[in-house]
């Protein structure tokens, strides 16, 4: 049983314990940098809390940063702040990541190789505006210079529009995926035809005691979710008399459908259907307590309650209990979401949904629909608006045909963004010269020429008024929270740079030095207010509380009534639903719907938020297509076996997540993956499901029309096991058993 | 009898266990004392500063750490508080250049910690300097040394050496666990 060791053997080993313990200590080397030069307000080892804005979705959270020694270590809400008072979601706290992604462009590049070579070569920032500079005095005519740009700060907006507007090319055209999937610019032009003001109403989900929420995923990603969160929790917790029902309509069973009192799985493109058949029902059993519903009846003499019925395939018993429900609340409210406006009858099932408030009497009521007051904010309201589908169509015809000589692409990343067969990454191969403005090199930069990369939103200066706004007039403010990381710009002193080198009327039309001189010019206006949860004697006083706070807002809530415009005493209109795809060949309905960590594919380049497992299905760090466990008892497969998904446009593989809170027609998709470039935590991971998506866009000059696409699936009978945080459902608890 | 590779006689475990045993505790031994000698060394710094000089000059503990009478952390003088005297004094040394090489590259000193606790650790200056004790206390007669080293292992038995050695009154406070663990 003995072991037999050399003396050798044993002094080796002996020696290298007595090593090893020495040598310990000296392994940690710790080093420690002091500033060269100290900021003024820093004391070391002690954290200083800036306000400032988020700018992970366009909702625009106040923020606190806790920096020490100079680094930006904890994002929180802004408790003060009238949107989210003091809190934030999980997108907003990687913000982090997004400041110290290893993949951040850390200087001005020009792409040297050609486009998509990746062979960049750094540029001076002077040398960079010049070259650009240069690029816009070539252009023949000004209407060769086109920007497609996402949703931006408002600040950047309007110095945006200005110089446009000088060089005499046309307005940004604007599109992001994002604002596409919240149906973003369908609830605006909704609102228009509704309440004759093209701006995105508030829904009082605080002091309402009864939520019908059509497609509106408004606890994720829709429109402002902490805002609606914390609203949530009121209404839950019954902080206005009672706890609040909350039903959601919608084809698979989101996050908020889960947290609802009632889930009705419906049909894609029907919803309007059901709102038509419950207001018919309402008016037509003179249901509620507002008095007479005469005034309502031409609304809704085209509607036959056992069609829509039929066609949404939701029991007329069903329908009659829900109005009965809806009608006899306190403050009830209807919600018309994302999933609407991502169908082609996208804009006649919204209206649908608002004439319900209009005939419950619950439109700039409490508990109902408002619009946001702007108060002394008007001037500062130059909002960018998320263009039609056919305004971006026609943007890539241009290109296409040759029209557009130099493009600039101010965020927003159309080439993973828009349908593949819209034909961007091709159209935009036609135009000689291109330019981009992100921090990362997406797949937009990708074909870029120059790289012009901002500063990230931790780093910059900016504005914005929040919408959907708060209950009262406010505005956000964005300060940068720790000196730039590297030598990167803000877009808004870009363009500030070109405007003076260009001289004549752009310089005239931005005559400011640069971003902050602009910015305190700007905010100016509010000083003086009597409305203000603040006030200074001096513009620099307002201006340094401006910052303390996190930017500007009424001290006390402010309410603005919408008034019903004429054209909704009409009868509303009813729109079948189409779809692209034979429904014999493709019998599925392909149901893209936004990640709630990954958002429409920006947040995919966080680690943090790849590793957020999707609520519903715990899933990450990939792709995969849920199915109704019908469906896939039908094909013979289970979780995780790979399934081609095939529409008319294209196709993709990914597992399978069996799950039962899905319509049977239903194919769903997360968005977000599927990225070919954005760094290395985004790149060569899962598919993106707008590779299948017909570029349609609503049939009376909508936004893309994302979820009016059939697809059909194919079995490969290979798997994939998908990374989850929990075991499959039932596994682990039988194993513990 | 059984041979060794290298031919030498083993005889099974009788006689070697005892000795391998010894040899084992030894060597441990000599380890810590190792370590010990390794972890109160001066470690190699970017440039040599010497806190003898400065203290020297009357220059006192505080004019540099700033932080240690209002923060957790003494902190390290920044490179322009360096540069805000040795802009004209002892320019023509090499350490000095060294410095000012620093501040034209406007980089930081990448200096070596002398001290540092874990991250379970929640140690502040601020109520050591509150309650009256010298730096010299814990840090040692830093005033004749060149390069900075640390005179004690700053472990948690010497903490409590002094916490318990308080007023009655306040040991239940300072040796409470979450004094310092929070």
């Amino acid at each position: 049983m003995t072991k037999s060791i050399s003396r050798r053997q044993f002094f080796r080993i002996a020696g290298g314990t007595a090593a090893a313990t020495g040598i310990s200590p000296k392994l940690r080397r710790i080093l420690s940098e002091p500033f060269v030069r100290p900021p003024e307000d820093v004391l070391p080892g002690r954290a200083t809390w800036y306000a400032s804005t988020c700018r992970q979705c366009p909702a625009g959270c106040g923020i606190i940063v806790r920096v020490i020694n100079g680094r930006a270590k904890k994002i929180e809400g802004n408790p003060l702040h009238p949107l989210n008072r003091g809190k934030l979601c999980a997108r907003g706290q990687a913000g982090l990541q997004v400041l110290y992604n290893p993949d951040r462009l850390r200087n001005a590049v020009r792409q040297t190789g050609g486009r998509g070579s990746r062979q960049f070569e750094p540029l001076y920032w002077d040398a960079a505006l010049d070259l650009l500079a240069e690029k816009i005095r070539a252009l023949s005519n000004p209407g060769r210079l086109a920007v497609l740009a996402g949703l931006m700060p408002d600040h950047l907006y309007r110095l945006l529009s200005l110089l446009l507007e000088s060089l005499g090319a046309a307005p940004p055209v604007i599109f992001d995926l994002h604002s596409a999937l919240e149906g973003r610019a369908a609830a605006a032009r909704s609102s228009e035809v509704f309440f004759g003001a093209a701006e995105l109403p508030v829904y009082d989900v605080g002091r309402s005691d009864v939520v019908f929420s059509f497609g509106a995923n408004f606890l994720e990603t829709w429109m402002s979710p902490v805002a609606q969160s914390v609203a949530y929790g009121n209404m839950r917790q019954g902080a206005f008399g009672g706890r609040g029902l909350l039903v959601q309509f919608e084809p698979r069973l989101s996050a908020t459908a889960a947290s609802a009192d009632q889930w009705i799985p419906l049909r894609p493109g029907t919803e309007g259907f059901v709102a038509l058949a419950l207001g018919r029902i309402i008016v037509e059993e003179r249901l509620g307590h507002v008095g007479s519903h005469r005034p309502h009846a031409a609304l809704y003499q085209d509607v036959d309650v056992t069609e829509m019925a039929a066609a949404s395939r939701v029991p007329i018993e069903s329908l009659r209990r829900l109005a009965r429900l809806f009608a006899d609340a306190e403050h009830p409210v209807a919600i018309p979401g994302g999933s609407l406006a991502g169908q082609q009858n996208g804009a006649a099932s919204m209206l649908a949904v608002h004439a319900l408030n209009h005939v419950v009497a619950q439109v700039g009521r409490v508990g109902g629909v408002f619009l946001s007051s702007p108060g002394p904010t008007a001037m500062l309201r130059q909002t960018a608006r998320v263009d039609s589908f056919a305004q971006v169509q026609d943007l890539i015809e241009r290109m296409k045909a040759g029209e557009v000589d130099l493009l600039l692409a101010v965020g927003g990343n159309p080439v993973f963004e828009l349908p593949a067969t819209a034909g961007f990454a091709a159209a935009i191969e036609r135009v000689p010269y291109v330019v981009s403005f992100g921090s990362f090199v997406d797949e937009t930069a990708v074909r870029a020429d120059l790289i012009l990369p901002e500063h990230t939103y931790l780093e910059s200066w900016g504005y914005q008024v929040p919408e959907p706004g708060a209950d009262r007039p406010a505005v956000s403010g964005q300060q940068p929270v720790v000196r730039s990381l590297y030598d990167t710009q803000a877009s808004a002193d870009v363009l500030l740079g070109l405007a003076s080198r260009l001289g004549g009327r752009p310089s005239e039309a931005l005559p400011w030095p640069d971003e902050i001189s602009f910015l305190e010019e700007t905010v100016r206006d509010l000083h003086g207010s009597s409305l203000g949860a603040y006030d200074a004697d001096t513009p620099a006083g307002f201006f340094a509380l401006w910052r303390q706070y996190g930017g500007w807002w009424s001290e006390r809530e402010l309410p603005r009534e919408p008034v019903v415009a004429e054209a909704v005493i009409q009868p509303l209109p009813i729109v079948a639903p189409q779809f692209v795809g034979d429904e014999r060949t493709y019998p599925f309905h392909l149901h893209p719907y936004p990640s709630v960590a990954l958002s429409d594919g920006r947040g995919a380049n966080l680690p943090w938020l790849q590793e957020t497992p999707d609520p519903m299905t715990t899933a990450r760090w990939s792709t995969w297509v849920e199915l109704n466990p019908e469906v896939a008892r039908s094909l013979g497969i289970g979780d995780d076996d790979i399934v081609r998904v095939i529409s008319p446009h294209g196709e993709l593989e990914a597992p399978v997540v069996v799950y039962p809170g899905i319509h049977p027609d239903v194919v769903a998709i997360p968005v977000g993956q599927g990225h070919t470039d954005y760094g290395r935590f985004a790149r060569r991971r899962g598919s993106n499901p707008l590779d299948l998506v017909a570029p349609v866009a609503a049939a009376d000059g909508g936004a893309l029309a994302w979820g009016a696409t059939r697809v059909r699936l194919e079995v490969t009978g290979r798997r994939q096991t998908l990374a989850r945080l929990e075991s499959l459902d039932g596994a682990g608890r039988e194993s513990l058993g | 009898m059984r041979f060794g590779r290298t031919g030498i006689p083993i005889s099974g475990t009788s006689r070697w266990v005892p000795a391998a045993g010894l040899l084992v505790v030894g060597a441990v031994v000599a380890g810590i004392f190792l370590s010990r000698a390794v972890a109160l060394a001066a470690p190699t710094q970017p440039l040599p500063y010497s806190h003898e000089v400065h203290a020297e000059a009357g220059v006192q503990c505080l004019f540099c750490h700033t932080g240690a009478l209002r923060s957790d952390v003494a902190g390290l003088p920044s490179v322009q508080k360096c540069i805000g005297c040795h802009a004209l004094i002892s320019t023509e040394e090499e350490s000095i250049q060294v410095l000012t090489g620093y501040w034209e590259r406007a980089e930081p000193i990448p200096w070596v910690r002398v001290q540092s606790q874990p991250d379970f650790v929640f140690f502040s200056h601020q109520p050591h300097l509150g309650a009256g004790l010298p730096c010299e206390t814990c840090h040692g007669d830093v005033a004749r040394m060149t390069i900075a080293r640390p005179v004690v292992r700053m472990d948690m038995g010497w903490c409590l050496e002094c916490h318990l050695e308080q007023p009655q009154e306040k040991v239940a406070r300072l040796a409470d666990c979450l004094a310092c663990h929070k």
